[in-house]
């Protein structure tokens, strides 16, 4: 793999040219003399279905542009290291990149897409967190597709309402164990990776602590947080509510745990929803609901923000069809198809407003927004991989019992702190306009 | 007439590296040109998030931080540890089937076939089968604990690659002339003997290329242990080439990430030279 990264820099013609010579079309046209714009992103299940569709009303809207799909690898890390090599190598193509929301930062300030102030977009429906994500150095950079947040979900048919407080949540997801006899009482994602920050993140905010504060300091070492990843520790190993496994889980591996009636609790994201009520699949159709995550005193229920933000490759050469084809994909119409295909939230605030919404997504759109509203970004920085990871590291030793939370935590703080200093970024990690 | 044998003498060796250039010019392109990128590259500091700092020369920077790097050193000893716990393992085991397969059985032919199976599959494949055995869908995991954790990434690297270094012995094996053993019988040497004083003495050229492939192929790990556990739990199965990937990779440190990809090459390196000194017959020497 090493090798390879460095046959791709040491020749970045080369990359092209492999690159050119592996889309059908190339650069300039089609097969049928249509320029041809490329657009890349996750296109798993009914993804790709409706962005064919939209594809084809968007070619109908702007002759003579066809779109092309050019699909990445579901694994949001492996999506953004193909991305890497791309854009590093200067390939042109793909003209329109779907960027998750912490790699914004990073892409813009390696002048890997382009800033979008030329095209001047109108930014205030979109949600305030969705959108300051989306800048680095005072540009805007990218636009918001659709917003994700971490949600409880909860088994209506096992508990009358959701748990308010952490403990609540640990008492009722006890009492169903007991009672009901289910193996598993709350589960989450846990493995080694980006989802793990998010649900410490989300406990953390519950806690009252926050990974980054308003100065732009690293918090993680705070007493909240300490507080916070021994609740969560000791819900797996002392009170046994939360499987030990869930030290290897993603989303998918949770939502199978929870469709399968195994679990009362889990915190997941919005697109499981819409799979889970679909009794095909699921035991758990028309039997659960979602909410806010709970919180202990001193802090507030709190979401994780993510979701996907839509920008331009830097050396495309087409950038105004490809800011065409993001305002297209951007507009109500698309985000409610979306919501209504995949289940995915829009993230444009006026639609929270229409009935269209609810139905499309069928859930309240009032609760989904109470959701987003408890949102926090995670730090914006172009160095927010490296801190993840160191993060992810320690809360995965506390979590296997490696170390104890306030010595692992203290840990993560300096090595972040320390990351920070490195690359001359010192409070620097989150921008206010 | 010395004079004109030795005209013919240094046409023929000027012609011979005629013949040859082609084959070094590929060896220097795949090989000498990456580890020279790699380490011009670890001189300097080089991090794609933040081009505004240029790509200043550093000097040894990156190695003096990879030296003081906890990180490094802890994945350099998981390194060592799988590198020795598989090796021996697929040695003694490889030993063992390698004198059972080379016994007259009657379907020599596809026995041998199937034992080298597991070695022709992919190693991500046999990786993800491993890791599916080994998920209980109860709720714990033997990838939760830093010590179980390495249960199933050694038992899968090992049954993969240990039908290798049995092939590797047999083709040993099958070049010790049978009449050696059928004297020995004659002196009286029972099975144990002959194996100790025959059969262990002359594999020595086998078990030492075995062992130099094996060594350095295990001290590269990289995808095993990508697929099984990420290096995880925390850092507790990580590798040096998986910590090199992600500072490369996830952090986009390319001079760091080089320095620790050099640390690995010195690595291999020596460990190929010494492996030949140790092991090496005195004839294959000279």
């Amino acid at each position: 793999m090493i090798r390879t990264t460095l046959a791709l820099r040491a020749c970045p013609g080369c990359v092209a040219l492999v690159l050119a010579g592996g889309i059908a079309s190339g650069c300039g046209g089609g097969s049928d003399g249509r320029p041809v714009l490329t657009f890349s992103g996750s296109a798993v299940g009914r993804e790709a279905e409706i962005l064919e569709r939209q594809f084809d009303r968007f070619e109908t809207a702007h002759p003579p542009w066809r779109v092309e799909l050019r699909s990445t690898p579901d694994s949001a890390d492996e999506r953004r290291q193909l991305y890497v090599q791309w854009l590093n190598a200067r390939a042109a193509r793909p003209d329109v990149l779907q960027l998750d929301v912490i790699w914004t930062a990073e892409f813009a300030a390696a002048g890997w897409i382009r800033a979008l102030d030329d095209f001047a977009p109108v930014v205030s429906d979109f949600f305030p967190g969705s959108i300051e994500a989306d800048r680095w150095r005072g540009s805007l950079y990218a636009l918001p597709w659709f917003v994700d947040v971490g949600m409880l979900y909860w088994r209506t048919d096992l508990m009358p309402q959701p748990p308010a407080t952490f403990e609540a949540l640990m008492q009722q997801a006890d009492d169903v164990m007991q009672g009901e006899g289910l193996p598993f009482g709350f589960v989450w994602q846990g493995a080694r990776y980006e989802g793990l920050v998010t649900v410490f993140l989300e406990h953390l905010g519950g806690f009252g602590g926050q990974i980054v504060d308003e100065h732009g300091e690293i918090t993680v070492d705070s007493e909240e947080a300490v507080r916070a990843l021994t609740y969560m520790r000791d819900a797996i190993w002392s009170r046994h509510v939360v499987p030990s496994a869930v030290l290897t889980w993603q989303e998918e591996q949770s939502r199978f745990a929870f469709q399968n009636g195994q679990a009362a609790f889990m915190r997941n994201w919005p697109y499981a929803h819409a799979l889970m009520q679909d009794s095909r699949g699921s035991r758990v159709a028309g039997k659960f609901d979602i909410s806010l995550m709970p919180a202990a005193a001193g802090g507030s229920p709190t979401a994780a923000l993510g979701g996907s933000h839509l920008a331009i490759n830097a050396y495309s050469a087409h950038a105004n069809a490809a800011f065409d084809l993001i305002a297209f994909l951007t507009a109500p119409d698309q985000m409610l198809e979306r919501a209504r295909v995949a289940g995915q939230f829009p993230s444009r605030l006026s639609l929270y407003d229409t009935p269209a919404l609810t139905e499309a997504l069928g859930l309240a759109a009032s609760s989904a927004r109470r959701v987003i509203e408890s949102a926090r970004p995670r730090p914006v920085t172009p160095i927010y991989s490296e801190l993840s990871d160191i993060l992810q590291i320690r809360l995965h030793r506390a979590l296997s019992q490696q170390q104890e939370p306030r010595e692992a935590l203290g840990e993560a703080a300096s090595a972040m702190r320390a990351a920070l200093t490195r690359a001359g970024l010192d409070g620097g990690t989150r921008r206010y306009d | 007439m010395p004079q004109r044998m030795s005209i013919a003498e240094s046409r023929e060796v000027r012609m011979a590296w005629l013949f040859a250039a082609p084959a070094l010019l590929a060896i220097a392109l795949v090989a000498a040109f990456p580890v020279l990128w790699t380490f011009w590259e670890s001189l300097h500091r080089h991090d794609l998030r933040l081009p505004w700092l240029g790509r200043p020369f550093v000097g040894l920077s990156n190695y003096r931080e990879a030296f003081t790097d906890a990180r490094a050193w802890s994945a350099i000893a998981h390194t060592l540890f799988f590198t020795a716990t598989t090796v021996s393992a697929e040695l003694a085991l490889g030993l063992a089937l390698a004198l059972g397969l080379n016994r007259p059985l009657r379907a020599r032919g596809p026995l041998r076939a199937a034992a080298l199976l597991p070695w022709a599959m992919p190693t991500v494949v046999a990786a993800l089968i491993w890791r599916f055995m080994f998920e209980s869908p109860g709720g714990s995991s033997w990838f939760v604990d830093p010590l179980a954790a390495w249960v199933p990434i050694v038992l899968a690297d090992v049954w993969k690659m240990m039908p290798f270094v049995a092939l590797l012995l047999l083709a040993g094996l099958q070049n010790i002339d049978h009449s050696m053993y059928e004297a020995a019988a004659l002196d009286g040497a029972g099975p144990v003997r002959q194996f100790a004083f025959i059969t262990l003495p002359l594999l020595r050229p086998a078990i030492a290329a075995a062992v130099v492939f094996r060594s350095l192929d295990a001290f590269r790990v990289f995808d095993v242990i990508y697929v099984m556990t990420g290096g995880g739990p925390g850092t507790a199965t990580e590798p040096i080439s998986l910590y090199a990937f992600t500072a490369l990779f996830r952090d986009l440190r390319f001079g760091f990430g080089s320095a620790l990809a050099m640390m690995v090459f010195f690595v291999s390196f020596f460990l190929a030279l010494a492996w030949i000194r140790l092991l090496a017959t005195p004839e294959s020497v000279t």
